[in-house]
């Protein structure tokens, strides 16, 4: 076994390792220098294609036909993807692996989960118009930069819409490259362009010079974090800045003459320059070193945590030694983790030197065993995973108190990562590298290379979810057997049912994208949720079907989308026999009808025999009409919709009524110039009265048999409200009123009028006594109150009225009282 | 206690926050400056969990409202913010951005975020008009809103007239996925109770919801690891009780006389806030008022928003008390305030004095304020209550419901007609005699009828034919439901009233308004039934104290509506109790474990679909201050919206005219 720091190089006062990976992993004739190698981040899938730029050796018509090559980290063809479908202008992934191919007419094709077509769209008129020119990619979008220098967007990927930036500078994009959102303190993309001498920034909104004068730089690159930016003068220099260009951090002469092919980050901290078959590798403060013990062409697939660099024979990872794994391993270490593993060896040898070891560290154990633990996680080689974790593990027996979680869990993570980094796999991933893509997406990527077992297995370990499994292995069946659809639709079934969360509607949408209608159908039924199968029910022609469904979901929205497609196909009056057995849809047609489709509603009214809503809709329609004729006659059909019926007697009367109404009011603003339409029949008789027609205002009474009660209300409260206080006199002359008298006492009381309200008081002969007096008292007429009081001798009010009365009405009441004693 | 246990346990600031970051979060999504559009109805409640200087910081430059093609140009950036469910809506967006594209020279970006979510109906719509592809589309996840620490409303404002006149049970699902939401971050409702049509159709959608949430909630890989178990029922909340209002329409229709209710009835709160002439709140005598009980003069005087809700120094005080005893509690505050004042003058003479004064001024002068804004809308709410009209109104309102003989008030309901009170006034009246003796005798209701054309108007024959559909205004003849002694489980389609009002003892005499001792004090002698039947399970003892007085009555005991089945056979609608058990055993008694094995208090979700009023709302604060107090447990209330009588009735009032 080599040595753990075998593979170490130092740069500046930091170790860097090379760890190899997998070897021999091309076909030694391919000639990597031809071709395009974009790397889905994650350790994911590599995808190679012929770069058009480059000649090449003909090697009969077989090999000419241009394809995109997808092979794992370990050189295993994943699938090759056939292309005749104009000039590939640039291929990149998504942190879910997704695969993007933009041709130079601005079509943009996405590849979901390595195996599915296709979904194609494109990046707008510009771009088919001036051409795209190259593209930058980040985990979920990316941005294509077009032979007129503008700049498209497109930020996320189930939804594509390209966006245009703010228009570029013009001149020569020398190199560029973009900080995805989640960096920016904006939260949306920012490109960087080096034009001439310096560098633009380039959002949605606005573009900014940032006024570098040392370019033309000829790459430009940012960190994983977003932080820093790398970039390379004409004169071969790297330089390091901050990402907002504030600071300069570093500064590197490469001295060579050919600027690189390629510089990219490793991690956060180090840049890797790439030419042919050298790399060199630049550290903080301008450190740097030299790796040209490469025999082929080399590519550089950067990740989070460091870079894989690529040749025809292997495939290695290029990473700062983590923290943990250098305290442990470097030359010389006396820290207690190297300590404790130092233990353990001697264990093995049975040395006493063991013990002694522990002792020393004793006060820093727990330390040590974390280190261990960590550095466990750090490491490709399983027999080295083993032995740091024998030294935890036996620090931790020496240990009274220790929580064993960590150990537990990094034990569960290595065995995952061992199992994905075997070569079949080819899933090389770091272990920060899964920390950050999840287990779940982890699962994912295994069921995008059709590794159902291992997917299985791996979930039920990790106590993960199965049921995307067993659909993707579904979906996976549905399109590639030709086994005939019973037996098919049998063996999933099988396979799928009584699973939790196992969605059928995927596979069946999956059988119905391979013209599987049937088999469709078939698996829909197994769908639990009704409203999952409605889309698809419509697709393949069951609307009935979808539309029960949709209703059983109760989700209204559903219901609504299979109506107005029902309505799109069917001839109107079988629209309406459909809804018409099924009260949601019709309530659903009706209610998004009344203010969108009134004739539809009409119709559907007439067909379904409801006549007080065909009515009603008619009298509604006459409101919105402008004038009083159309107003008339749309009534007219109202009320002749509901004639036929003795039903409705009632409210053919009051549509005649409203009819009359009508035409009085016209009559009287013809005769009176004043507006009268729209009031209602009281309004009508309180104006008529307020401007003085009294003859008038009869004649509607009776017209509309306005009850004499009502009426009494109305004039009074009309000749109140005007003040017309004589004819209010003339009223009080009445014998009788068929509201009785206390109403006009207490309306004119209310407009302030003492004296003409007093009138009032003696006609309210059906009141008692107190709440009369109460009446006088209102009027400020005491006196007036005493005389009630005395004329139904009631001593006691008197007495108390005196105490409130004042003036001349004390001695009156003082009178009074005297009367009534003189009249015992 | 100052923080509750209980009062964490369901936690609607969360809610509050989540919905502010979201927004925000969609909002920064769009670079640069941009206008934003939104619906009118949702302005208010937008303004319940982000303020507009918190808009302008994330570049929103200026806010218009959907509705008159006024959406302007001057920023590149257009963001629509609407409610996805109605297909108008929809519409009228996408001739927006048809519009703005052909008049422009600018080329916009158009970003639409749908709440609470993007359906297809939108979608479908957007790619008729051929804009689908011209805008960013993203959601907002918007149900509840809290408007109060023990109050949530999916604000639909609509979601009345839509459940009972239109029968479109569009804000059933809304419920539905915003109670399952709750679900999922509290755990299973234990035990679902209900009364109503709705609130079975409620139920039955939750579970529904429920059996497909495993299958959802896998096709989310986000969110995977967190579900991978199912559901488990949850350790806070004992169950969730659903109140279909069509169970109990007399309460809505009945005037409300706490403050908080009077407020509402005289200026219509929305999203916790009025809108008041500053005269109002100057404490200035107000103009003479026409009409006693018009709700606004129409006076040109400036109007001012005044928020109403818990941040006010005296409104969570006042508002669930009646409003009688309004008076005393705002005169004793302002002698108390008078002499903190006048201690505060006495005792500035020294530094430590004056820093002491100083420190207090703010919270002295904001209650100062609160106490003046108090008074104002009391004395404007008096005005209106001593008025003749308001008594006269009030006296028919309360002897239909203490169960006298409809036809004694015949009378007044016509003088009131005569005398051109406002229409809904009139109409709550008799709708509320039709709900309370399961319709009016068709004579009576011919001639009431009307009555009331003459009036108002004969646009008011879709007024009446609205209010028959939604069941409110109907003939005797069509209701023979309760009748029917077969009927049984599936739901009456009546109630019979007599029966109820005396097995739950609707009406209380000697209500006490002061010292509150039953929920009737909130209508001065009446007692909700809903609130009635939230007590039936949570308060079963002291329910079936009112009405057995005799001793040795056993009160009944067990849970649900275990002792209360002859009443609710009684209540039209169905009844629902499900229990609801998670899936994994283990899981569920894991989670038990794990939040302590001691029963914590818990919390009771009481659900009004269709909406709840302010008088029911104090009730059941009184009733969960009463239950806090014997066991530490806690009401939470839901509702589609805040509902009044005026509002109820003014879903099918016609508000247009005949006009030249």
């Amino acid at each position: 076994m080599s040595k753990a720091t075998a593979d170490w190089t130092r740069v500046g006062d930091r170790f860097y390792r090379r760890t190899q990976l997998y070897d021999s992993i091309f076909d030694p004739d391919l000639e990597l220098e031809n071709y395009i190698v974009t790397g889905a981040p994650y350790s994911g899938a590599v995808a190679l294609y012929r770069d058009e730029s480059k000649i090449y050796s003909f090697r009969g018509s077989k090999t000419a036909k241009s394809s995109i090559d997808l092979y794992s980290c370990a050189g295993k063809l994943i699938r090759r993807i056939t292309w005749d479908k104009g000039r590939i202008v640039a291929v990149g992934w998504s942190a879910e692996e997704r695969l993007l191919v933009v041709t130079n007419d601005g079509t943009v094709r996405s590849y979901a989960d390595l195996q599915s077509d296709f979904s194609p769209f494109s990046l707008g008129h510009d771009a088919e118009e001036y051409g795209v020119t190259s593209c930058k990619f980040w985990s979920t979008g990316f941005v294509a930069l077009l032979g007129n220098n503008k700049l498209v967007a497109v930020t996320r990927y189930d939804e594509p819409r390209p966006q245009a930036l703010a228009s570029a500078p013009v001149g020569e994009v020398i190199s560029w490259t973009v900080i995805p959102p989640e960096h920016t303190s904006s939260r949306s993309v920012e490109v960087l362009l080096a034009v001439d001498g310096t560098v633009h920034v380039v959002d949605a909104a606005e573009c900014e010079d940032r006024g570098l004068q040392a370019g033309p730089f000829r790459h430009i690159s940012v960190s994983p974090n977003g932080k820093f930016i790398s970039l390379y003068t004409d004169d071969g220099e790297v330089w390091v800045i901050s990402s907002d260009f504030q600071d300069r951090l570093s500064e590197y002469e490469s001295k060579v003459k050919t600027p690189p092919k390629d510089l990219q980050w490793c991690g956060n901290n180090a840049i890797v320059l790439a030419w042919e078959d050298e790399i060199h590798l630049v550290g903080p403060n301008g450190a740097a070193s030299k790796f040209d013990d490469y025999n082929s062409f080399v590519h550089l697939l950067p990740d989070i945590d460091g870079i894989r660099v690529l040749t025809n024979t292997v495939c290695e990872f290029l990473q700062k030694v983590p923290d943990s794994t250098e305290e442990i391993y470097r030359v010389g270490s006396t820290s207690p983790g190297s300590v404790l593993l130092d233990a353990v060896e001697q264990l093995d040898k049975k040395s006493p030197k063991a013990d002694d070891n522990i002792q020393m560290i004793r006060s820093n154990l727990d330390e040590a065993v974390d280190v261990c633990v960590r550095a466990a996680g750090q490491e490709y080689s399983v027999h080295r995973q083993k032995q740091l974790l024998k030294a935890a593990s036996f620090g931790k027996s020496v240990l009274d108190l220790y929580n064993s979680d960590d150990f537990v869990d990094m034990t569960e993570v290595l065995r995952v990562l061992n199992a994905v980094r075997f070569y079949e796999i080819g899933l090389p991933l770091s272990y920060e590298q899964y920390i950050r893509l999840t287990p779940e997406r982890l699962v994912q990527r295994l069921v995008n290379r059709q590794q159902y077992l291992l997917a299985l297995k791996m979930s039920e370990f990790l106590h993960l979810p199965v049921d995307r499994i067993y659909v993707n292995w579904a979906r996976q069946k549905v399109r590639s057997s030709s086994t005939d659809e019973d037996s098919l639709c049998e063996e999933i079934v099988r396979k799928l049912n009584g699973k939790r969360g196992v969605s059928f509607e995927e596979v069946a949408h999956a059988a119905y994208d391979e013209g599987r209608g049937k088999l469709a159908a078939e698996l829909l039924e197994h769908e639990p949720r009704a409203g999952k199968q409605v889309p698809l029910l419509l697709s393949v022609g069951e609307e009935f079907v979808a539309l029960d469904k949709a209703i059983e979901s109760g989700d209204t929205d559903l219901v609504f989308y299979v109506l107005l497609n029902l309505k799109k196909k069917m001839p109107l009056s079988s629209f309406f026999r459909t809804i018409n057995s099924r009260p949601v849809a019709t309530s659903i047609v009706e209610s998004s009808a009344i203010d969108q489709d009134q004739e539809l509603l009409k119709d559907f009214y007439y067909q379904d025999d409801r006549r007080v809503d065909g009515s009603n809709l008619l009298l509604s329609e006459a409101l919105a009409a402008g004038d009083i004729n159309a107003a008339a006659d749309k009534m007219k059909m109202a009320a002749k919709l509901l004639r036929d019926s003795k039903e409705y007697t009632a409210q053919v009367a009051a549509l005649e009524d409203a009819q009359k109404l009508l035409r009085f009011q016209e009559a009287f603003e013809k005769d009176l110039n004043e507006p009268f339409v729209g009031l209602s029949v009281n309004e009508t008789l309180s104006k008529l009265i307020k401007t003085g027609n009294m003859k008038r205002s009869q004649k509607v009474q009776t017209e509309f048999k306005v009850s004499d009660k009502t009426f009494s209300w109305i004039r009074l409260r009309a000749l109140v409200s005007r003040r017309y206080w004589i004819e209010l006199e003339e009223l009080s002359k009445g014998k009788k009123s068929a509201i009785g008298w206390e109403p006009y006492f207490n309306e004119i009381l209310g407009a302030g009028n003492t004296k003409l309200a007093s009138l009032f008081i003696p006609k309210c002969t059906h009141l008692a006594m107190a709440e009369r007096i109460e009446m006088w008292l209102k009027c400020g007429l005491a006196n007036k109150a005493g005389e009630e009081a005395l004329k139904a001798k009631d001593r006691n009010a008197l007495e108390e009225l005196r105490t409130k009365a004042t003036g001349s009405a004390q001695l009156d009441i003082d009178r009074m009282i005297a009367q009534l004693q003189k009249g015992r | 206690m100052a923080a509750h246990p209980a009062a964490k346990a369901i936690n609607t600031q969360e809610i509050t926050d989540k919905a502010r970051r979201d927004l925000l979060q969609l909002l920064e999504a769009v670079r640069g400056k941009k206008n934003l559009v939104l619906e009118r109805s949702l302005a208010g409640t937008i303004g319940l969990f982000v303020k507009f200087s918190t808009l302008q910081e994330y570049g929103v430059d200026k806010v218009f409202f959907l509705e008159n093609h006024n959406v302007d140009s001057s920023q590149r950036n257009v963001i629509f913010l609407l409610r996805g469910d109605n297909a108008k809506t929809v519409r009228t967006v996408a001739e927006q951005i048809k519009l703005v594209r052909s008049e422009s020279k600018i080329d916009h970006e158009f970003s639409i975020i749908w709440i609470p979510r993007r359906t297809r109906v939108s979608d479908m719509v957007l790619e008729e008009h051929g804009v689908l592809g011209e805008a960013t589309i993203s959601e907002l996840a918007l149900y509840f809103v809290p408007l109060e620490q023990d109050l949530m409303s999916l604000e639909l404002e609509s979601s009345f007239s839509d459940l009972y006149l239109r029968k479109e049970p569009t804000s059933v699902f809304a419920s539905a996925t915003a109670l399952m939401r709750l679900q999922k971050q509290y755990g299973l409702f234990p035990r679902i109770l209900g009364k109503g049509d709705n609130a079975k159709r409620l139920a039955d959608l939750l579970q529904r919801m429920r059996s497909e949430e495993d299958v959802n909630a896998s096709s989310d890989p986000s969110k995977t690891y967190l579900t991978s178990f199912g559901l488990t029922p949850s350790s806070v909340v004992e169950n969730l009780i659903i109140i279909d209002r069509e169970v109990d329409f007399p309460t809505v229709l009945a005037t409300q006389l706490t403050y908080q209710g009077l407020i509402d009835e005289n200026f219509g709160i929305s999203n916790n806030q009025i809108e008041v002439d500053t005269s109002v709140l100057g404490g200035a005598p107000a103009p003479p008022q026409q009409q006693s009980g018009t709700a606004q003069p129409p006076t040109a005087a400036t109007k001012r928003k005044v928020p109403l809700d818990s941040s006010d120094k005296l409104y969570p005080s006042l508002r669930d008390a009646n409003f009688a005893t309004i008076g005393p509690t705002l005169n004793q505050t302002a002698r108390r305030l008078q002499s903190d004042q006048q201690n505060i003058k006495q005792q500035d003479q020294s530094i430590a004095d004056l820093r002491s004064f100083v420190s207090k001024l703010p919270s002295y002068q904001a209650e100062q304020a609160s106490l003046k804004t108090h008074t104002g809308l009391a004395e404007e709410i008096l005005k209106v209550t001593r008025s003749e009209v308001f008594s006269a109104m009030l006296e028919v309102q309360q002897n239909l419901l203490a169960g006298s003989d409809p036809s004694t008030v015949h009378e007044n309901i016509e003088e009131l007609i005569a005398r051109d009170v406002p229409l809904k006034t009139v109409l709550r009246l008799l709708c509320l005699e039709s709900c309370l003796s399961n319709g009016i005798r068709s004579r009576d209701l011919e001639s009431f009828k009307r009555q009331i054309l003459q009036a108002y108007g004969f646009q008011h024959i879709l007024t009446l034919a609205d209010l028959e559909k939604i069941g409110l205004l109907v003939p005797r003849e069509s209701h023979r439901g309760y009748l029917n002694p077969i009927a049984g489980a599936a739901g009456q389609t009546a109630t019979d009233w007599n029966a109820v009002r005396k097995s739950l003892n609707l009406w209380i005499d000697d209500v006490q308004e002061t010292d509150p001792n039953d929920t009737a004090y909130v209508f001065s002698g009446y007692a909700p039934l809903s609130v009635r039947l939230v007590q039936c399970i949570l308060q079963k003892s002291y329910l079936s104290g009112l009405v057995n007085t005799r001793p040795g009555s056993t009160p009944p005991t067990g849970g649900g509506w275990k002792g209360f089945e002859d009443t609710l056979t009684r209540i039209r609608g169905a009844t629902v109790d499900v229990t609801q058990k998670g899936h994994d055993a283990d899981a569920s008694h894991a989670r038990k474990t794990l939040r302590g094995s001691k029963e914590g208090p818990k919390v009771s979700v009481v659900f009004f679909l269709g909406g709840v009023t302010y008088a029911e709302i104090a009730a059941l604060r009184f009733v969960s201050g009463q239950l806090e107090k014997s066991s530490g447990r806690r009401i939470v209330i839901g509702t589609t919206h805040v509902i009044s009588g005026n509002r109820a009735v003014g879903a099918a009032v016609e508000k247009r005219k005949f006009v030249e």
